[in-house]
């Protein structure tokens, strides 16, 4: 995950939802899980990890040839594109929210929404995950 | 006196017996498929199928050898005294129940093979060798019981994955992506050569076997599979070792009662 928060502060660290595929997600799976999250108001921000797929070989014989990976590919999450750089393997989902019983809410909605896309199983918990602010190393 | 009997590893459990199973060279292993010569030479990329072996020194028989007794005594494998070049092979095994690991695989070349260097890394192992014996090695141990097309990789470089999860298909990730599932005919199919230099037509490594035959085939001890602790042997050998060094150092045989 970046080093630097990758949206500004919201004023008090919001909590983080946290699903973890029990497989590595094709580019075709991370699409639909996206799009089936898409519609789930007072989510802040997704961030996704994985493992990194170049886009050129490089190192080897073959440096500089195209990696042509199958899982590295741009995918559509709600009319917009989105490059993949990651064959993904967890999500973080920001969520803004007021109080506990809205979170929960909100929660359960993440599972359903993940119960349909991810037959494959997942781990989900709420925590917080990633830097809120930024800290002394940002101010470079 | 009677002669000394070769053992191999201690312990009761199947990880251990198939442990003992490939360093015993008197056990020939099964073969499970079967892929041509000439694609084993086009996946490890380092001549062209029907391309001449390219030699480093002339070749033993024209008789410019030094004049040293351990030559005499020593016979050589057949690519030395050609004077091939060496080469090489890499596997890189899945914890997740891959026939066989990076370790077990150095201690099942050297006790079968001759000639050889081998490495081991915690994720793959690579083993160097005169380039005729190398291929009908790499032939070996891509056709036999070591190999699973899913769960072990052929990888000169970029070999990050052992330790991933496995993707949809069951398959150890790749990031240079050198073998693809074929979702019609469901085998594991060879795309790169072991560099990821592209292949010229596609090469079939057969179908993966099943998890519940994976976990019988493994040498791999496991929490969610076979602990080692629950084998009582095993886990006294590990100890007497640690014991071992850790008062004796580099003299172990004054340790009394371990």
């Amino acid at each position: 995950m970046l080093s630097e928060p990758t949206v500004d502060y919201a004023g008090i660290p919001l909590p983080e939802v946290e699903v973890f595929s029990h497989v590595l997600l094709s580019a075709e799976t991370t699409e639909k899980v996206l799009n089936a999250l898409d519609p789930i108001e007072r989510i802040r921000q997704i961030n996704m990890t994985g493992e990194s797929v170049p886009r050129e070989l490089n190192s080897g014989p073959a440096k500089g040839l195209p990696n042509n990976h199958s899982e590295r590919k741009v995918i559509k999450v709600g009319g917009r594109e989105v490059e993949l750089r990651f064959q993904v393997g967890a999500f973080y989902i920001e969520l803004d929210v007021e109080n506990e019983e809205m979170m929960n809410a909100i929660v359960e909605k993440i599972r359903t929404a993940c119960e349909a896309t991810l037959p494959r199983g997942f781990d989900l918990t709420v925590g917080r995950y990633s830097k809120y602010r930024k800290t002394l190393s940002d101010y470079k | 006196m009677t002669a000394y009997k070769r053992q191999f590893y201690p312990g009761a459990s199947s990880p251990a017996k198939n442990r003992r199973k490939v360093m015993d060279p008197k056990v020939k292993l099964k073969k499970l498929r079967d892929v041509s010569m000439d694609d084993v030479v086009r996946i490890m990329g380092h001549r062209n199928p029907g391309e001449d072996y390219k030699s480093i020194h002339p070749p033993i028989e024209e008789g410019k050898e030094p004049n040293c007794p351990i030559r005499k005594l020593v016979e050589p494998i057949e690519g030395a005294k050609k004077g091939d070049r060496i080469r090489y092979i890499q596997f890189t095994d899945s914890v997740y129940f891959a026939p066989i690991s990076p370790y077990q695989r150095a201690w099942m070349y050297l006790s079968r093979y001759r000639g050889i260097d081998t490495g081991t890394l915690s994720g793959r192992q690579i083993i160097e060798v005169r380039e005729r014996d190398l291929e009908k090695l790499a032939k070996e141990m891509i056709d036999n019981e070591t190999f699973d097309p899913a769960l072990t990789g052929i990888r000169g470089a970029t070999v990050h994955g052992h330790a991933c999860r496995l993707d949809e298909n069951g398959l150890m990730f790749d990031a240079w992506q050198r073998y693809i599932w074929d979702k019609n005919k469901k085998e594991v199919v060879y795309v790169k050569d072991q560099v990821a230099v592209p292949l010229d037509r596609k090469i079939s490594v057969g179908k993966p076997a099943s998890m519940a035959d994976l976990k019988k085939r493994t040498t791999i001890f496991r929490a969610d599979g076979v602990d080692m602790r629950d084998d009582k042997e095993v886990t006294a050998y590990g100890l007497r070792i640690h014991k071992l060094r850790t008062f004796g150092g580099y003299q172990p045989f004054n340790v009394k009662d371990v």
